[in-house]
């Protein structure tokens, strides 16, 4: 696509307005101009001067803008939900999708700790065979699901052209309960043999232990948990502020 | 050279009102659109071809208009057609226009009267 697609393209992503429609909007209008074009050229033109005819027929670049993001922000029926609902995208969803995975990986905890250590204490001993794929499951939903869900954010940020404040509070967010999100896991046991005789309860907190005995790790664990997520975001972010370094 | 752009003071909702008429006779792309308007009016109404597009894409959302892609002699084209939503407010559109058309008309009859009579 030419270059003053290209300029129309980041203004209109700039402004909100969200890719599918930027999408769609640039592909009719390459359409368009090829048509243009041709028609030029058919007329007599070369080609040169057919393109110059074709894209001052197609419109000046502001008025293509402008007609799509001349609506006020909350009417106009091209903003994106991020940016008509940034709290919703960077706050709530993210929030949802990590305590969703958090829960998916405790039932997994959960279940493969009645299914294949039915008399240990603690299901966090070694396991042999299929149970390694099984917990293995959970603990990569347990440990990734923060990585990934930043990772989302700044995806969606970058393809959205979207300014920072949202998405680092939203980073920064994920980053803090992914640091202090715990599992704790208990079963009764008799005082005398040890042997495990009650059911077993798995249960997941944001561990205010942890933040109050060992507050060294806690904060570095946000910390590391930030930089791993904003990092591809920030690499992003000067890439095209520079773009003569690409 | 491009025809002269149309006074915008005065197209506030005639892109719609002639695009809701033309796909009412027949399925229509984009380019077809705007050539059919230019055609029709004799080139009084133009305006920057690309613009065409955001109304046609609000007519869709608003369920006035709806899009499926169709390829011909080899090219894949977005062709719109009017729904039954997009016929009503075309009716309504049309007896707004009509209406204020007319208004119009007899303000500048009357004032030719006046400076007759003078």
């Amino acid at each position: 696509m030419s270059k003053p697609f290209n300029e129309l393209r980041e203004r209109l992503l700039r402004a909100g307005v969200a890719p599918r429609h930027v999408q769609r909007y640039l592909n009719e209008l390459a359409d368009h101009f090829n048509d243009l074009r041709a028609e030029e050229e058919r007329a007599g033109s070369s080609p040169a001067d057919a393109e110059s005819a074709a894209f001052a027929r197609l419109g000046d670049p502001d008025d293509l803008a402008q007609a799509m993001i001349a609506k006020p922000e909350f009417q106009s029926p091209f903003h994106s939900f991020c940016v008509r609902a940034p709290w919703a995208a960077f706050g709530l969803a993210p929030l949802m999708l990590l305590v969703s995975a958090y829960v998916l990986a405790s039932i997994i905890l959960a279940t493969g700790w009645a299914i294949f250590l039915p008399q240990s204490e603690t299901p966090f001993v070694p396991v042999h065979g299929f149970a390694i794929l099984y917990f293995g499951v959970g603990r990569m939903l347990y440990f990734w699901a923060p990585i990934l869900i930043g990772w989302a954010i700044a995806f969606v940020a970058a393809r959205q052209r979207l300014t920072a404040l949202w998405p680092m509070a939203g980073l920064l967010l994920i980053a803090c309960i992914g640091a202090s999100a715990q599992v704790h896991a208990s079963r009764t046991t008799t005082v005398s043999t040890g042997i495990p005789i009650g059911p077993s309860h798995v249960t997941l907190a944001l561990d205010s232990v942890a933040a109050t005995k060992a507050i060294a790790i806690s904060p570095w664990h946000a910390l590391a948990l930030l930089t791993l997520t904003i990092l591809p975001w920030l690499l992003w972010r000067v890439r095209m502020a520079y773009p003569a370094a690409r | 050279m491009p025809p002269r752009e149309t006074n915008p003071n005065f197209m506030n909702g005639v892109p719609e009102l002639l695009i809701l008429r033309l796909l009412q006779q027949d399925e229509m792309y984009g380019y077809e659109i705007v050539q059919s308007i230019r055609t029709r009016t004799d080139s009084v109404i133009a305006v920057g071809e690309g613009v065409v597009y955001p109304v046609l894409h609000a007519l869709e959302r608003d369920g006035a208009l709806q899009s499926r892609r169709k390829t011909i002699n080899g090219r894949s084209r977005i062709y719109y057609s009017i729904t039954a939503g997009g016929s009503h407010r075309l009716a309504g559109l049309s007896e707004s226009w009509s209406s204020l058309t007319s208004a119009i008309q007899k303000m500048l009859v009357g004032g030719q009267h006046v400076q007759a009579v003078q």
